[in-house]
């Protein structure tokens, strides 16, 4: 694995009125890493990734993509330089084709690879039927491939086993490592499915009610005693 | 240049598009022989006003696919296109080609910029901001006798000759029929290959989840006020035939009751297809005819088939025809 940083976020900070979600949270993703983000509900996972793609009003903290300065950037003006982002909830286009969207997403991108995501993802089956005519684990892949098209430099996946039965998430996690290896892809992973994180990342991040808990690899953070009593209690322990 | 992703887009769709046009070639020409084929003239009037409440419900169909909003102010940019033609007419020294060209493309600009207030709503609160703007231009002209006449209505004063062809060929029901078909037949087809075009699956992906959207990369205003704009010209355009085929207009063009129609027919004909509402126009104002000519209360019978189809063919009438049709060449819906 390459040690040059891929992203680089400082301060991360976003208020809710008097609320403070995100306390100044630091994450550095080193190229090609699968990172995980776990805590409990309320920890600030998905709003960390909302201050990191721009997403929303008044957002605090410097956030650097392979270099460069992306703080100032919108949310559309950072999938364009490379960082990507799948949602919580499964977000595609059911009246439009899987191929159709597919495609309109790479039009976007620096880089046109629509028919080798369907083919990666096994959506070539349903690349002409209409994406709210398929099921919800094909749906939960076109998502994915929305987001994977283009080749992105950092993909921040919320979730992206949520719905899914187990084999079809560890399904999902063996193929998220092939790509990633595959395709040099850097990846941040928030995931309550703890056989898909454990399974995929190299290191982990603890978030616990707006800030960083603790770091480190799978192993580490598994025998941590306060990740075990803030988040993962003993069954993973 | 095409770029693959473009290819990607096309390349699906244009295995599908040889035989629709064929049937669409097919339908449009038996629409063109109906006059020389001694088709009554009574039928032929009614032809012609299918054809033109075809346009506006085809305008409020488009508005409805592309963008998801549900329009119950419609005939204000139909009735509007209209008063434009009589009041230029009446007030201006233009001729009546540059007034009939001027009036839907002035209704184009006016749509594009209400676009930009109407995009601040959504729902039912687009709905009832349509049916406020377009009441508000009703009352405008009933009120303002001076200039619209008040309820009277204006007689649109057109030369003997428009585009070198003599106005009576718009009057009549057997020509206008042929005029009002050849517009509607365009109108669909172009919004046919619009549907079809990175532009109609950009909108199309907008309506279904305008966030989704703007994460993609794309812009999303510009594109959802040209729908609303496209809609008000096509609707316009229905304007114009109708100002040339009745050569009369009154503030009920402007009200929302047609609005209504317009939507009741599209809902009826279906909107997934670009040619259901036009479909929907001609089932309507014949079933229309006949009821009216059993019973004094035909608006119940245009109910009565309105909840059927609602509720037994969602997607309408031409949405049950694409169903049968893929069921026959053994594809999915797509």
């Amino acid at each position: 694995m390459s040690k040059a940083p891929s992203l680089v976020a400082r301060g991360l900070t976003r208020r809710y009125g008097g609320f403070t979600a995100l306390k100044g949270v630091d994450i550095t993703l080193q190229s090609g890493e699968i990172r995980g983000l776990i805590g409990s509900n309320g920890a600030g996972k998905s709003t960390c990734m909302d201050v990191l793609t721009g997403r929303g009003p008044d957002l605090i903290g410097e956030v650097q993509l392979e270099g460069v300065d992306i703080s100032k950037l919108s949310e559309r003006a950072r999938r364009r330089a490379g960082l990507a982002r799948s949602f919580q909830k499964t977000n595609i286009f059911p009246e439009l084709t899987v191929r159709q969207q597919v495609a309109l997403a790479a039009r976007r991108a620096e880089f046109d690879n629509t028919e080798e995501v369907l083919s990666e993802l096994g959506l070539m089956p349903h690349a002409d039927r209409l994406a709210g005519d398929i099921s919800y684990g094909d749906q939960r892949r076109v998502d994915l491939a929305l987001t994977l098209v283009g080749r992105p430099k950092v993909l921040l996946l919320d979730e992206p086993a949520a719905g899914l039965t187990l084999e079809e998430s560890l399904s999902l996690a063996r193929m998220l490592r092939a790509l990633a290896e595959q395709w040099k892809l850097t990846v941040m992973l928030v995931e309550h499915d703890m056989e898909v994180i454990f399974s995929v990342c190299d290191h982990l991040t603890v978030l616990h009610l707006g800030e960083i808990l603790t770091e480190g690899s799978p192993e580490a953070v598994r025998s941590n005693p306060e990740v075990v009593k803030a988040y993962l209690g003993s069954t993973f322990a | 240049m095409s770029t693959p992703a473009a290819m990607a887009i096309s390349a699906p769709t244009q295995k599908k598009t040889a035989a629709p046009l064929i049937v669409a070639a097919v339908v449009a020409a038996i629409g063109f022989a109906l006059p020389s084929l001694g088709v009554p003239m009574t039928t032929l009037s009614l032809l012609a006003q299918a054809s033109i409440v075809g346009v506006l419900a085809t305008a409020v169909g488009f508005l409805v696919r592309q963008s998801g909003f549900v329009s119950f102010g419609h005939a204000a940019f139909y009735g509007g296109s209209a008063y434009l033609i009589a009041l230029l007419a009446a007030h201006s020294k233009l001729s009546a080609e540059i007034i009939l060209i001027a009036a839907p493309i002035i209704v184009l600009v006016a749509g594009f910029a209400l676009a930009f207030i109407m995009l601040r709503t959504s729902g039912v609160a687009y709905s009832m901001l349509s049916l406020a703007a377009a009441q508000a231009c009703f009352e405008l002209m009933m009120k303002w006798r001076s200039i619209a006449n008040g309820e009277d209505g204006l007689a649109i004063k057109l030369p003997r000759e428009v585009f070198g062809l003599p106005l009576s060929i718009f009057q009549r029901p057997d020509s206008m029929f042929m005029v009002s078909w050849a517009v509607l037949v365009v109108i669909v087809v172009c919004l046919w290959f619009l549907s079809r075009s990175h532009f109609g699956t950009l909108t199309l992906a907008i309506k279904n989840n305008e966030e989704r959207v703007r994460f993609l990369g794309y812009e999303t205003l510009l594109p959802r006020a040209i729908i609303i704009a496209l809609s008000a010209f096509i609707a316009a355009i229905g304007g114009v035939l109708f100002a040339l085929y009745n050569g009369f207009v009154t503030p009920m063009a402007l009200h929302w009751s047609l609005s209504g129609e317009a939507l009741v027919i599209a809902i009826i004909g279906g909107t997934r297809a670009a040619w259901g509402p036009a479909l929907g126009a001609f089932i309507f104002i014949f079933l229309r005819d006949i009821a009216g000519n059993n019973t004094t209360h035909w608006q119940g019978i245009v109910g009565i088939t309105l909840i059927v189809v609602t509720v037994l063919l969602p997607n309408g009438i031409s949405g049950a025809l694409v169903t049968l049709w893929n069921r026959a060449r053994g594809v999915s819906n797509v």
